[in-house]
């Protein structure tokens, strides 16, 4: 795969046209990863009758930022760091500068969300964990000032936890809709005749459980006449020993083995299957393996194959040699950080995009700086674009966008694993309807 | 210390000594808060001062977002569960690993009776919570006080992560993602049927905080001044003559193990309400007990209130600690060893009366050349220590010196 730059230096697309599909705002051109086409005229000009505060944007993110759970927090926070980046190179969001203060989240996230809040941030944005977001959610929802999630994807956020959200929002495809793309994938990838068992390697906490559970009920309904679960290991998190999980897989030789691991968990797991020979008794099929692509080495990679999902985003679909905003994105991080960026480094832009997008069509229409309860309503329903494609911010608070998932090969060129022969699900096929749980969706299959 | 600061009445008799007031004793004035607890004006003028600063921390929260209501909040109630394990290690001395385990029964019954059975009423789960952290530590204390010492201090620790094993694995507890505190139509707890707005929540729920705490520690200055306390400093200090001099040791020191629960749960219960939503991690987890351990050390646990300032301290401490730091686990890990090395008494240990941090500072104030004379000898002290270590290693690397 080798990459040159894009030989049309537009990458297919021109201004006028851009501008017009992004929402007609600088912001959201620059955000939709077409700065190259802003040129010096890029900057957006403020109407004389805007009344627009002039001190910058304050925001704060909440992310992990060490332990193991950075592996995905560092991700989503140069992503953040990122889009603020090219909100403030088009000049603002009508004129206003964006400054991003980041936190850890560790088990403060309250405490984080109320500080951003005393200081004065306008918006907030965060966190990766799931638990923490269940006990953030309804403080947002009481304190009133817009956080936009990157992650914390449990699926019965906004089903249960707060079934009728205000201003609590999520960018990144929830959990419900990865493992429901692992068992198309499988399906597809390995057809339906040729399943009959399934086992599951999933890490020891509310996540780990929910989606092996998904995963399950995903494949009993793909495949005629259901499958057989011949193994369910939990291991916990950061667990160093995996090998009597996968001694087990050795024995009952499962036709796939699904993994919703992340981070370091996968490096362990898959260094010790290979080690192990796993790989030639099963067919492991995973939701975030790709994760771990900075930490994975080539011969495990190539002894795998795995099929890994990639959420909203990869790097590399479409190739970024004919999508630009891929190319330019996947340089950006490789200088900046020294980083393959993942689905989690998407989760951090796509998150501070949905929100500066949105704003920046308000002021468009009401011709001044919009109050939180207004931000709140336009996100309902908001379109808007980013290197990965189209987003669609739902109006039960849910983002949704394609999901991505792929073989993992090694690539010489990038030094990391990468994902070959990328499958892209449209959101319904994966999501359930608006007002609909997700799991009275699968079960209505 | 805990004095509620109640108005004096004009130097009333000793003998009337029925209300809170000023006596007169051989001479000297004391203010009286209740029955037997009298304190020198200095010490009255500072509980007053304790009080009216804990009244005030709502509105010193709005001056500076550094310091926030909710993190002085949480650290009262950690050091309110710490002030109730203190009872353990000062009097019987019995160190115990697995306290977590009564605070966060204490927080899951509330989360529990708030998600699972809909009760509203902050008083009632605040009751469930003190009931079931009191079970839990009926049961634990009996399984566990068969033993002392090393042994003792394990068995907790194992209560604890049984607990927080159990609780990660179970479905009905919320596992890993915990469970809310929001019962009922206003998705919040109740105090006598009233419902606020999220800020009058947490200033209202502040001041229930406020209010439990100063019984708390009123209740635990009673029991550790008892003939109940002395019994249990005796245990400490030898059980085998205790027992020899007829004190049940064995009950008494079970009646302290479920006092300290009874802390714990009401303090882990209060958490709930404050928190509105409880996670295995930061009640139940074994980390969290060695906290709630380390606040009592850190405040000074020969003190009643030392405790208390220790959580306040250490929680204040994690917080700010984050915003400055990515280093911020490490900085409680040198604050315990300067602790250890400079203030073993602990905060409020090191400023009271006679301790040596005081005399010192007194010596200081009344002859400043001293600063020299200590640095000196520090300085001489650190060449000597280089020395010894060289010779240590020479006679580990040639077997002679």
């Amino acid at each position: 795969m080798t990459q040159d730059t894009p030989t049309d230096e537009d990458g297919g697309m021109n201004r006028r046209t851009m501008l017009a599909a992004t929402g007609g705002t600088a912001v959201a051109a620059a955000l939709a990863g077409c700065s190259t086409l802003l040129g010096d005229s890029g900057t957006q000009a403020q109407a004389d009758d805007t009344d627009v505060p002039d001190e910058p944007i304050q925001a704060g993110l909440q992310t992990f930022t060490e332990g193991a759970a950075a592996v995905l927090g560092l991700q989503a926070q140069y992503g953040a760091e990122l889009a603020v980046q090219r909100i403030n190179d088009a000049g603002g969001i009508a004129g206003r500068e964006m400054q991003l203060e980041t936190v850890h989240e560790a088990d403060a996230h309250i405490e984080n969300y109320t500080q951003f809040v005393d200081e004065g941030k306008e918006v907030t944005f965060g966190p990766i964990s799931s638990g923490g977001h269940a006990a953030l959610a309804p403080e947002v929802e009481s304190q009133g000032v817009v956080n936009v999630s990157t992650d914390g994807t449990v699926t019965t956020l906004y089903e249960e936890t707060v079934d009728n959200p205000t201003y609590s929002f999520r960018f990144q495809n929830y959990d419900v809709m990865e493992c429901v793309t692992a068992a198309r994938e499988a399906v597809s990838r390995i057809g339906a005749e040729n399943i009959d068992t399934i086992a599951g390697i999933n890490p020891n906490y509310a996540f780990g459980q929910d989606e092996w559970k998904f995963f399950e009920l995903a494949m009993n309904k793909l495949v005629d006449g259901g499958v057989e679960s011949v193994y369910e290991g939990f291991p916990d998190l950061g667990a160093t020993d995996m090998s009597t999980h996968i001694t087990e897989i050795n024995n009952v030789e499962p036709d796939v083995t699904f993994s919703s691991q992340w981070g370091g968990d996968v490096t362990t797991m898959m260094n010790q299957a290979a080690a192990n020979d796993m790989f030639d008794n099963t067919q492991l099929v995973g939701t975030v393996l790709y994760s771990a692509v900075d930490e994975l080495e080539r011969d495990v990679v190539e002894a795998a194959e795995a099929v890994s999902g990639s959420r909203n985003w990869y790097w590399d679909f479409p190739n970024r040699s004919r999508w630009a905003p891929n190319g330019d994105t996947f340089s950006d991080a490789r200088e900046e950080w020294d980083i393959v960026p993942t689905a989690h480094f998407m989760s951090g832009y796509g998150a501070v995009t949905a929100w500066a997008t949105a704003t920046a069509k308000l002021v468009d229409v009401i011709g001044g700086w919009p109050s939180q309860d207004q931000i709140a309503r336009s996100l309902e329903g908001h379109g808007f674009y980013t290197p990965a494609g189209y987003h669609v911010m739902g109006t039960g608070h849910q983002g949704k966008s394609n999901a991505f998932s792929g073989r993992m090969e090694w690539s010489e060129d990038v030094g990391a694993a990468v994902l070959s022969d990328v499958n892209a699900y449209a959101p319904q096929e994966v999501s359930p309807p608006e007002g609909t749980t997700a799991e009275e969706w699968v079960n209505s299959w | 210390m805990s004095d509620d600061g109640t108005a004096a009445d004009g130097g009333s008799a000793s003998r009337e000594g029925r209300l809170p007031g000023i006596v007169t004793r051989d001479g000297d004035r004391y203010v009286r808060v209740t029955r037997g607890l009298e304190l020198p004006p200095r010490r009255a003028a500072l509980g007053l001062l304790g009080v009216i600063l804990f009244v005030a921390v709502p509105d010193l929260a709005t001056l500076s977002p550094l310091l926030q209501l909710q993190v002085v909040h949480q650290g009262a109630l950690f050091g309110l569960a710490a002030v109730g394990l203190n009872l353990l290690l000062r009097h019987t001395r019995l160190v115990s690993f697995g306290h977590a385990a009564f605070f966060g029964t204490g927080a899951y019954a509330a989360a529990i009776l708030a998600t699972h059975f809909d009760v509203t009423s902050m008083l009632l789960l605040l009751a469930g919570a003190t009931l079931f952290g009191t079970l839990m530590a009926g049961v634990v204390g009996y399984l566990s006080l068969r033993h002392t010492g090393l042994y003792f201090s394990l068995l907790t620790l194992a209560f604890g992560q049984l607990l927080y094993a159990v609780v990660i694995g179970q479905g009905y507890f919320g596992s890993s993602d915990g469970l809310s505190v929001r019962p009922g139509e206003a998705n919040q707890a109740l105090l006598f049927g009233v419902e606020f707005g999220s800020e009058a929540y947490s200033v209202i729920v502040y001041y229930l905080t406020v209010l439990v705490v100063v019984v708390g520690l009123l209740v635990m200055w009673r029991v550790i001044n008892s003939p109940f306390g002395n019994a249990l400093d005796a245990i400490g200090q030898n059980r085998t003559r205790a027992r020899f001099i007829g004190i049940p040791v064995r009950r008494y020191v079970f009646a302290a193990f479920v006092l300290s629960g009874v802390y714990g749960g009401l303090a882990g219960g209060m958490y709930g309400l404050v928190q509105q939503h409880v996670r295995p991690e930061s009640t139940l987890y074994f980390l969290r007990s060695g906290d709630i351990l380390f606040m009592a050390i850190l405040g000074g646990f020969q003190t009643l209130v030392g405790p208390l300032v220790g959580g306040i301290v250490l929680v204040f401490l994690q917080d700010v600690g984050r915003d400055v730091t990515s280093y911020f686990d490490a900085l409680t890990g040198v604050v315990l060893v300067a602790l250890v090395f400079g203030f073993p008494r602990g905060i409020v240990g090191s400023l009271k009366r006679g301790s040596p941090f005081r005399e010192r500072l007194g010596r200081l104030a009344a002859d400043p050349s001293l600063a020299g004379t200590w640095l000196r000898g520090a300085g001489d002290a650190a060449v000597a220590a280089a020395y010894r270590a060289g010779e240590n290693l020479r006679i580990l690397l040639f077997g002679v010196n």
